[in-house]
């Protein structure tokens, strides 16, 4: 790659030095224009026949001498149709060219200003309103599902809402690993994490929300992702994880209404095969009588199976259909360029597929750009939203819908008289679960709130043609509330299914401001093209946050005002402050749009470091070559567009994973106030400072290949190493070494080891990218998109050899799934590796020692026997190993647009293949532990006396050992899913004009069809938990992604 | 000329951008930093006040019933509570997996790292201007650690120890070898050492540890090593002091934090009625339903006595009735909505599932050891608890113990004695409980007698390992853990102790995922 560049870099300087030539005689000036209207900057104007040349400037103007009168000029421009103008008297001329068709002339987001598609040098995926629209998810990130090369969306829950896990090229990081998204330049920052579920009771659950649900995604006109640190490099400032750019919509000319409605159902994939009662009870019968088990008759109604009906369906409780609807009206127009407005307003509801579960959204945009003076041009924009998300706690031991799966089919939902069940005695034995699903799902009120305020304000001056200051101020207020609340419900009987009736809410604020002072200087002359910015940016941002908790609320009334302060949980709150400054610089080169090059560089301080360690250094390059663009490579017929890219850079992450965790701070233990009659509070070592923690950076080299076959197939091929050195850690100790041994959990009991540069990773991986324009008739259009995405993600070094990241489950005692460790794949599932069933006495008496004795209470026949791996005849931790890689191999999508008259079909498939999941319901309800879970209908087909066949192991209430961390629950995670499926219908304009309709597109759509896989839970689609890649594609009572069918409607007047 | 003063304008517009050095310093706001803290006794003493508290937490929560007293046959779990690591600790096939295993791991290291942290702060910070309150709390600690060392050896046998936490996470070599327990056990006694010479002989507040406490736990740690003659003498060292004395009202010792650090309290944690982590919770999962239920939600009956451990009591022992809550059991003091006058444990309706003044535990019992009841409507109950626990302080040595160590020191490897000092601290403890003296006294009777002295404090199962794989694998086998039908048979149910690796749990195999070492043979660490 590097050998190809340097005779790439030569070429370009010679060039340079001898295109710049003299001629004289007469002189013509001209203006080069899109059909839009839009000046192009960059086109070429050439003397026909000659070598005379030049490129038009910023605002598409040229000047070129031209030899005795009558002349032709060619003005040529890639992804337009060239023109030839005869001169003949005049001097000057305006030239409008109209496009290919081809994306070339797109114009690209890339920080602190735009470029054409054309003069990309780096990896830059571009996504228009028209790939997203009318999907019926709440946030942007999950829209760019299967639509972008190089992207991994993948949605964390069905919750509506939810966390939404998007790795840009792979898993950058074991810290965060969302890329940083900056909406018309603010960087989108605050918090969103719901939390406050385990307040009521249990483990929190997934808590992360899509910081990007909060926002309208019907406002968006385009999406730029940089995915390559020479493009990022200007974005140096945690944009290590890739850089996801969203401009929103301004006015245009003109004046336009636009109304779009969607309504639509969703309801649940697929259940899971439960026992029902009769099942169960055949179940509960057949163990309570194995031989072993010394019992001789069976119970109550149990006795007679035969005669029950099938019990509660827990998954039809909890289950429901949901429904979705997204209103939005927007205004847009202007005047004469010179005033341009955009207003919106949006209303998005969906209720969730799980009871209690639901997401609301309000938002409104204003956008007014105005030409204050020829020299001065300022605009506001300012987004307001509001979105109230109801929670349900999922992917954890408590959650509503793993106490679903094992509840018995024995208890109802409700008794006669309306109220709620824990358990029924079937002969004085109690069954059902401690707390009944359905009463929690209903009861409890778990709400994540936000409001939030975010714009920019600027004013950009043009001091002379070429050079422009522009100065921008970005602000983001977000306010979120968070709240927990269940109501004191004890049944007339005394049966308490809910006590006492307590109250939490999380309030917080975060403030974001920043400034940015940027200059651009552009310059064209001949066949060269300048572009070169240069600025200072400085951040703010303070968040703040205050937590009360109340019980005892008088007629479980839902206020704090109705409550008494609770005593275990006193009032506590914080402030964090952090800043940051950078001063950035970009060069842009390109010569005879053929050599492009582009030089960038930007240093940038944060105080999440030390005084000595604030500043980091992050540069990038990068350059291209359009081949079809030079003479020898012009006119050919089946490559009709060539380019070649090479980019190298880096790029800083200054997530610390705390606050100020550089120095050694004291914790205020203010609960602990009283030990020893004492009434001061205590304070202890809350961290172990690391004056020495520095930016994590992260280096890329990417080479990519732009090229059109025919006119119509474009193809994006992109290649990349990505290498994360110094990678921010905790360092993770062994528990024995007394510090925290799950950091950075910030427990306010454990000592936080230091946090550390610590760690390396690289990433290889291609990204492809293929639009093939099929069929272009006047009534029939065909075109086919196809991405394709792979990455190999390997850790190659972690603090010190031997040190693993474990990734846990949610249960009563965590237990680790995964393992991070160097030289494998983050997040890789380790456990013990199973070896069979123990089928006969003769197997038993072989086998490796399990630390158990042989007997029915021990290790005994039907008992899974596991591999020795170390040989030592002993099954011991030793024996543990990598059973599964979380990671895909590949992720891909295939879309296909036709249009046939007013008819548009549009069809989205999306897939996953190569990944593993770890499905921890199964160690529930395939368990074979407790006699009262309910369980699913496969452990009929387990090892008994009669069926020493059986695929599962026997049931076991003594020990432990078939539920072993191990391959046994490990599955293929592959799937192909239908995405999306949408048949609309534009009326005719003649139809709708004389009621002053524009435009009229009515569609039905339908989200998430079907999908094919051998995953037997209910969504192989499972992210990350909350996020963190240590913990990926582990199913434990994860909300399943829904189903859904849309009907809506696009109108335009 | 016009270009010169844009230029000019440009440059000052970007300076005056330009930040100030301090504007990237943003310190923590919500606390103070080393820098400038522990510069006070006040501030001393509160860091190590939290030793006594918060980081044994983990440990008490649940692994305390589970080793202490389920492994050891005095509790049984309720079926398959998966809180108390199933019934792996009633059936005896706990593996490193089980989650009460790590916590107690967890726990007894985060004591010591905490400790040691603490230990290793104020010895830096240590001055001739500040050692009159650094020295004493410098003990202090390293008296904790010893104690969590302590606890170590007994639980997990040979394992690692750790002298700097910090020095081994800048190390980059986090594989530290199993230590032989011997060694683990030498350790915990020479903290225990260091600390008797540091503490003072009076608590310089009620319910700190004092050179007696140290020199206690010493006796204690000598019994683990199986060295009596120095057991007996640290025992009597304490007892010769004059400073402490069997508390005459024995139930009130688990049920009020009125007796908290009482005159029989050598070393207790101490919590405070609240919040998780802080208060003792041991009644949410030990007490009944129908005493605690109205009020806070909990009382699962998860842990509760065996009929082994119920058959085990002397007719006459009143300790029963002071440990136990069975039929009939009565506390005027306890009221809720559902016992206006005062909490009934009330088995009556036998076998049908809990309700609102009945409960039906598998057998029949509660324990009563710390039990404080519900919370305070009508000032009837005098102490300050909530759902999350209360204040009742959880021993770890008292007097009775060092009693007992004496008798057992004194009788050595004796069949019998007749000691008379062995026999008058055996009967201080023997009688209290409304039984006649003795007049010899042999291994099995000190075994028995700690054995109910000590019911639900978190100790048995240790007092067990401690005799050996033979005699370990006879008392647990025979021990009956089952628990009664609805009509009162028995559904019986013994552990399956098969091999001498048993005597000690697993080690989590998280750590040894993180430390292959742990896996190798164990070193000596002197």
């Amino acid at each position: 790659m590097i050998k190809l560049l340097k005779p790439g870099f030569t070429c370009f300087f010679l060039f340079a030095l001898f295109q710049i030539s003299f001629a004289q005689t007469k002189t013509i000036t001209g203006l080069v224009s899109d059909d839009k209207g839009n000046m192009l900057q960059g086109a070429t104007v050439t003397l026909k026949n000659s070598k005379t040349a030049t490129i038009t400037d910023a605002n598409g103007k040229f000047t070129l001498s031209v030899p005795g009168n009558t002349q032709t000029v060619v003005v040529s421009y890639i992804g337009m149709v060239s023109q030839e103008i005869a001169v003949t008297g005049q001097s000057t001329i305006v030239v409008t060219l109209q496009s290919t068709g081809s994306q070339l002339n797109d114009v690209v987001v890339i920080g602190y200003g735009t470029i054409r598609r054309a003069n990309v040098t780096s990896a830059i995926s571009s996504v228009k309103e028209a790939d997203i629209k009318n999907l019926p998810v709440a946030g942007v990130d999950q829209m760019l599902q299967g639509k972008v090369p190089g992207v991994t969306v993948t949605s964390n829950s069905g919750q509506p809402g939810g966390g939404v896990n998007v790795l840009v090229r792979g898993i950058t990081s074991l810290n965060n690993n969302q890329p940083l998204y900056v909406i018309d330049g603010v960087p989108i920052h605050a918090s969103t994490n719901g939390g406050g579920m385990d307040y009521l009771g249990g483990v929190n659950g997934q808590t992360e929300q899509s910081p990007l649900a909060t926002l309208n995604p019907s406002d968006i006109v385009s999406i730029d992702i940089l995915k390559d640190a020479s493009a990022q490099a200007i974005y140096g400032k945690d944009g290590g994880n890739g850089v996801i750019l969203i401009t929103t919509k301004h006015g245009t000319n003109g004046g336009k209404l636009e109304y779009d409605v969607y309504f639509g159902q969703q309801e649940i994939q697929n259940k899971l095969p439960a026992m029902n009662l009769q099942q169960y009870a055949q179940y509960f019968n057949s163990v309570l009588m194995d031989p072993t088990s010394g019992v001789q008759d069976t119970i109550g109604e149990f006795k007679h199976p035969e005669l029950l009906g099938p019990g509660t369906d827990w998954q039809d409780a909890v289950f429901q259909t949901g429904n979705i609807q997204n209103h939005q009206l927007s205004f847009s127009g202007g005047h004469d360029k010179n005033s341009t407005y955009y207003f919106s307003a949006n209303y998005y509801d969906q209720k969730g597929i799980l009871i209690n579960t639901g997401f609301k959204r309000y938002s409104m945009r204003m956008g007014i750009d105005q030409q204050v003076k020829s020299w001065l041009k300022a605009g506001i924009s300012t987004n307001l939203s509001n979105s109230d998300q109801t929670v349900a706690v999922t992917d954890g031991q408590q959650s509503v819908i793993a106490a679903m799966l094992y509840n018995s089919p024995a208890t109802p939902v409700k008794n006669f008289n309306g109220d709620y069940v824990n358990s029924v005695p079937v002969q004085n034995v109690p069954f059902g679960n401690g707390q009944n699903p359905v009463a929690l799902a209903e009861l409890r009120d778990v709400h994540a709130k936000q409001s939030k305020v975010y714009g920019n304000l600027y004013a950009d001056i043009q001091f002379t043609k070429d050079l422009s200051f522009k100065t921008q101020f970005n602000y983001d207020f977000q306010f979120t509330n968070n709240s927990a609340f269940q109501p004191n419900i004890v049944n007339p009987d005394g049966t308490i299914i809910l006590s006492p009736s307590k109250m939490r809410v999380d309030k917080a604020n975060n403030l974001y401001f920043g400034l940015q002072n940027y200059l651009t200087y552009n310059h064209s002359f001949q066949k060269h093209a300048l572009n070169v910015v240069a600025g200072h940016e400085a951040t703010f941002n303070r968040y703040e946050n205050s937590q009360v908790s109340v019980v005892n609320l008088t007629q479980n009334i839902k206020s704090l005002a109705a409550g008494t302060p609770d005593p275990a949980s006193p009032a506590n709150g914080g402030i964090y402050e952090g800043s940051s400054e950078s001063y950035f610089a970009r060069i842009n080169y390109t010569y005879d749009n053929k050599y492009s090059l582009s030089l960038s560089g930007r240093a940038d301080g944060s105080s999440n470091f030390g005084p000595d360690k604030r500043w980091g250094y992050f540069p990038g390059i990068s350059a291209g070559w359009t081949i079809t663009n030079e003479n020898f490579a012009k006119d050919g017929k089946t490559l009709t567009y060539l380019k070649l890219r090479f980019g190298a850079g880096s790029i800083g992450n200054s997530n610390s994973l705390g606050n100020q965790v550089y120095s050694t701070n004291i914790r205020l233990a203010t609960n602990a106030v009283g030990l020893f009659g004492s009434s001061s509070v205590p304070g202890v070592i809350a961290n172990v400072g690391n004056p020495d923690l520095h930016w994590e950076s992260v280096v890329t080299y990417n080479a990519g290949v732009d090229a059109s076959l025919f006119k119509r197939i474009d193809i994006s091929l992109d290649v990349y190493k990505k290498i994360t050195t110094d990678m921010i850690l905790p360092t993770v100790l062994p528990s024995f070494a007394g510090l925290d041994p799950n950091p950075p959990n910030l427990s306010y009991q454990e000592i936080e080891p230091p946090v550390t540069n610590a760690g390396r990773m690289t990433n290889t991986g291609v990204d492809l990218g293929i639009t093939s324009h099929n069929i272009q008739n006047k009534n029939f259009t065909w075109n086919t998109v196809l991405v394709f995405s792979h990455y190999k993600n390997e850790l190659n070094a972690l603090y010190a050899p031997g040190i693993t990241e474990p990734g846990k489950s949610q249960a009563f005692a965590p237990v680790t799934l995964t393992i991070t460790t160097a030289g494998h794949p983050v997040g890789s599932f380790y456990g013990y590796v199973t070896d069979g069933i123990y089928r006969s006495q003769d197997e038993l008496a072989k086998g490796p020692d399990q630390g158990l004795a042989i007997g029915v209470q021990g290790l005994w026949l039907g008992d899974i026997r596991y591999k020795d791996m170390d040989g030592d005849g002993k099954i011991t931790p030793a024996d543990q190993t990598f059973i599964g890689n979380p990671n895909p191999k590949f992720t891909y999508g295939f879309t296909n647009n036709f249009t046939y008259k007013n008819f548009d079909l549009s069809i989205f498939l999306q897939g996953v293949s190569g990944n593993k999941i770890f499905n921890y319901s199964r160690t529930e309800t395939e368990s074979l532990f407790s006699i009262y879970s309910n369980q699913l209908t496969t452990v009929m087909n387990r090892y008994t006396a009669e069926n020493t066949n059986g695929d599962l192991p026997r049931y076991n209430q003594y020990s432990q050992n078939n539920l072993k961390i191990s391959d046994r629950f490990i599955e293929d995670g592959s799937y192909l899913r239908i995405q999306n499926v949408s048949l609309g219908y534009n009326f005719p304009v003649k139809w709708i004009n004389h009621i002053k309709m524009s435009s009229c597109r009515i569609y039905i759509s339908g989200q998430n069809l079907y999908t094919f896989t051998k995953y037997s839970g209910y969504d192989p689609e499972l992210g990350a938990f909350n996020n963190n890649v240590l913990t990926q594609n582990i199913d434990y009572g994860h909300y399943p992604n829904p189903r859904s069918v849309t009907i809506g409607a696009n109108i335009v007047f | 000329m016009k270009n010169k003063s844009i230029y000019i304008s440009v440059a000052l517009i970007i300076i005056a951008a330009s930040c100030t050095k301090s504007y990237l310093n943003r310190p923590s706001l919500n606390g103070p930093t080393l820098d400038n803290y522990y510069t006070n006794q006040e501030q001393v003493e509160g860091a190590t006040a939290l030793l006594y508290n918060q980081v044994w937490y983990n440990w008490l929560d649940k692994a305390f019933h589970c080793i202490g007293e389920v492994y050891g046959g005095n509790m049984i779990t309720s079926a398959g509570d998966p809180n108390y690591g199933n019934n792996t600790y009633v059936y005896f096939t706990v593996q490193g997996t089980d989650g009460q295993d790590l916590n107690a791991w967890q726990a007894f290291y985060k004591v010591a790292g905490n400790a040691t942290v603490l230990m290793n702060t104020l010895q830096q910070i240590r001055s001739d201007a500040n050692a009159s309150f650094i020295d004493p709390a410098i003990a202090e600690a390293q008296f904790i650690r010893g104690v969590a060392y302590f606890f170590i050896a007994r639980t997990y046998g040979d394992a690692p120890i750790v002298t700097d936490p910090v020095a081994l996470a800048s190390s980059g070599n986090l594989n530290v070898p199993r230590y032989i327990q011997k060694d683990v056990l030498r350790f915990a006694l020479n903290d225990m050492q260091a600390a008797e010479d540091g503490l003072p002989e009076d608590p310089y507040q009620q319910g700190r540890v004092t050179k007696y406490s140290a020199a206690g736990m010493a006796a204690k740690i000598y019994l683990y090593m199986g060295n009596l003659d120095s057991a007996a003498i640290k025992a009597n060292e304490v007892i010769q002091s004059g400073k402490y004395s069997l508390y005459p009202d024995y139930a009130a010792m688990f049920t009020t934090a009125k007796a908290n650090n009482n005159s029989e309290s050598l070393f207790a944690l101490q919590w405070i009625a609240g919040g998780y982590s802080y208060a003792n919770d041991i009644q949410a999962y030990a007490g009944p339903a129908s005493l605690l239920k109205p009020d806070f939600g909990t009382g699962y009956s998860s842990v509760i006595p065996t009929l082994d451990l119920l058959n085990a009591y002397d007719p006459g022992d009143k300790r029963k009735g002071w440990s136990v809550m069975q039929q009939g059991y009565t506390n005027a003091n306890w009221k809720n909505s559902n016992f206006p006058n005062g909490f009934t444990y009330d088995t009556s309706v036998g076998g049908v599932a809990d309700d609102a003044t009945h409960v039906t535990t598998g057998t029949r019992s509660n324990s009563l050891k710390y039990i404080n009841g519900p919370a305070d409507n009508g000032g009837n109950n005098p102490d300050p608890t909530s759902a999350f626990g209360d204040a009742l302080n959880v021993y770890i040595l008292r007097y009775a113990d060092v009693l007992l160590i004496y008798a057992e020191g004194v009788l050595g490897d004796n069949a019998s004695t007749t000691d008379a000092g062995a026999l008058n601290a055996f009967n201080l403890v023997h009688t209290r409980a409304g039984l006649p003296p003795v007049t010899s006294l042999t291994k099995d009777m000190i075994l028995h007698e700690r054995r109910v002295e000590f019911a639900f404090e978190g100790d048995y199962w240790y007092d067990i390992q401690r005799q050996g794989f033979v005699k370990a694998q006879q008392i647990i086998n025979s021990q009956e853990r089952g628990t009664l039908n609805g009509n009162g048979t028995i559904s019986s149910v013994h552990a399956n102790f098969a091999s001498e690796s048993q005597l000690y749990l697993p080690i989590p195999s998280d750590e040894v995922v993180a430390d292959p070492e742990l896996a190798k043979p164990a070193v000596p660490y002197y």
